[in-house]
């Protein structure tokens, strides 16, 4: 409890210093509650999320780091390992890959990371899994930025 | 007293320069005997500067030309020893000038010092007898040096604040070869105490020694190696600081990588701060460093390296048997870094 408080505490006096450090990721920390983070993560380049803000809630167990933090994502985005629907992320780190010296950041990073690189074995989305895995990169690659405009690029007009 | 005897006595005086040679020659195989340096180069100092003052009052009231032999002082003298050396001999030429006035005047039989000062200038003439009988020309041998001493002294001050300092071994090996009994402490130092006490036959043989043998040994400026088994233990300013970056290098040379395993003040997992048992606790080969309790912790859990995910090896030789060998690249990358943070 009180390690991962005073953890989480560094965590956020990091983010607070290095706050251009990766223009990508953008970290905030809840007001009144330290175990609850929200991040905002920019698609990356040359995917069908590019220019997309992807907002990510993270929700902090007693026991980190040693646990890993819960993430999913709030925008809804069409990626093979994120589910449509609660956008929980199958990520290995986030399960039984975690290593305490994560951090928060690190998990963003992880995260951008397997957008730009979907596992289609592991689906938890089906459809886009399905997709990719018959080939058709083409088909997943128009619904992922269909998703994406819709959801995680301003409204235009 | 004629001409003669004049220029006896200032040739006479003129020796007394190497009379400061063979002290500080005997003073110096005393320091290689003692092997400390820096209490020896002090009383060395003060030494010399009691023996020149007992010349001036003792010999130079008779010896207007004296100052000749040593009025060139060097001009690239520098440090400390050259430029106290320097002053001093500023101060003996004043002292000469001065007697020059008076000599003009009186006779030297009659200027107020010179009675003081008969007898140290008759034995200084038998000293002229003896030295003229080895057939060298007193002037500028003793000139020389002299001189010698003076570039010795620098070279000294060099070695001293440069790290060049000079081989001590090869004084001694040329002490012993040579026929010097005067490298012995006690009658060198006893003259210098007192040296116008007995000027005369007491320093006759060393004045000879020193004009025979212009001390060949110290041309070498060759340095003491910090791991030179005869370096004394007194001389290393250098080698204290050496060890003590080797030290520092040792200290922060530690298995580290990049980030987040960098050498951390506190532990990466539960941010608390390494005491001094986490700091020495390297419980993987990979080199992440974490505080016992949360080791422990992991242990109780799924019992993972943080750093590298590979199962903590419970058995301490395991890790100790592949440790170390890993972050050859990271240990230099550290040294460079402690470097440029020191300067």
């Amino acid at each position: 409890m009180q390690a991962s408080r005073a953890r989480l505490f560094k965590e956020y006096k990091e983010v607070q210093r290095e706050k251009s450090a990766d223009p990508d990721i953008q970290l905030i920390c809840d007001d009144s509650n330290i175990f609850k983070w929200t991040a905002l993560i920019k698609g990356p380049s040359e995917t069908p999320y590019e220019g997309g803000v992807f907002q990510l809630a993270f929700a902090i167990p007693e026991q980190y780091p040693l646990l890993p933090p819960q993430v999913r994502f709030l925008t809804k985005i069409f990626h093979p390992n994120v589910h449509f629907k609660t956008g929980e992320i199958c990520l290995d780190i986030l399960k039984n890959a975690w290593s305490p010296a994560w951090t928060l950041q690190s998990v963003c990073r992880a995260i951008i990371a397997l957008m730009a690189h979907p596992e289609a074995d592991s689906p938890l989305n089906c459809d886009s899994g399905n997709l990719l895995r018959s080939g058709d990169i083409r088909g997943y690659r128009s619904m992922a930025r269909m998703y994406t405009r819709l959801a995680a690029m301003p409204k235009k007009g | 007293m004629g001409f003669d005897a004049m220029a006896n006595d200032a040739s006479a005086h003129a020796s007394n320069p190497k009379d400061a040679a063979k002290k500080k020659r005997g003073n110096r195989s005393a320091k290689l005997k003692q092997c400390k340096l820096d209490a020896r180069r002090e009383q060395w100092l003060s030494q010399v500067k009691s023996n020149k003052d007992g010349k001036i009052t003792s010999t130079c009231a008779v010896s207007p030309s004296v100052a000749s032999p040593h009025s060139h002082p060097p001009l690239s003298q520098t440090g400390k020893d050259g430029a106290e050396t320097r002053r001093r001999r500023e101060e003996d030429e004043r002292d000469d000038s001065s007697l020059h006035e008076m000599s003009d005047l009186d006779s030297p039989t009659h200027s107020p010092t010179s009675n003081a000062s008969a007898n140290p200038s008759r034995n200084a003439q038998s000293i002229i007898n003896i030295l003229s009988s080895s057939g060298s020309s007193i002037g500028s041998s003793s000139r020389s040096v002299s001189d010698e001493e003076e570039e010795e002294a620098g070279k000294r001050d060099q070695g001293e604040d440069g790290g060049v300092l000079d081989d001590w071994e090869a004084v001694a090996d040329a002490l012993t070869a040579g026929n010097d009994p005067g490298g012995q402490e006690s009658g060198p130092q006893m003259a210098q105490a007192d040296p116008v006490a007995s000027p005369g036959s007491a320093d006759v043989g060393p004045c000879r020694r020193a004009s025979t043998h212009p001390e060949p040994v110290c041309r070498a400026p060759r340095a003491w190696r910090p791991d030179d088994a005869f370096r004394p233990q007194s001389l290393p300013s250098i080698s204290k600081q050496r060890s003590f970056t080797m030290g520092m290098e040792r200290h922060w040379g530690g298995p580290s990588q990049k980030g987040i395993l960098s050498l951390p003040s506190s532990c990466p997992i539960c941010c608390e701060d390494l005491d001094s048992t986490d700091s020495s606790f390297l419980p993987c080969s990979c080199g992440f460093r974490l505080c016992l309790f949360c080791h422990k912790r992991i242990l109780e859990a799924d019992g993972r390296c943080p750093g590298c995910r590979k199962q903590y090896d419970t058995a301490p030789g395991g890790i100790d048997g592949n440790g170390g060998a890993v972050p050859l690249l990271p240990l230099r990358l550290y040294r460079s870094c402690s470097m440029s943070s020191r300067y």
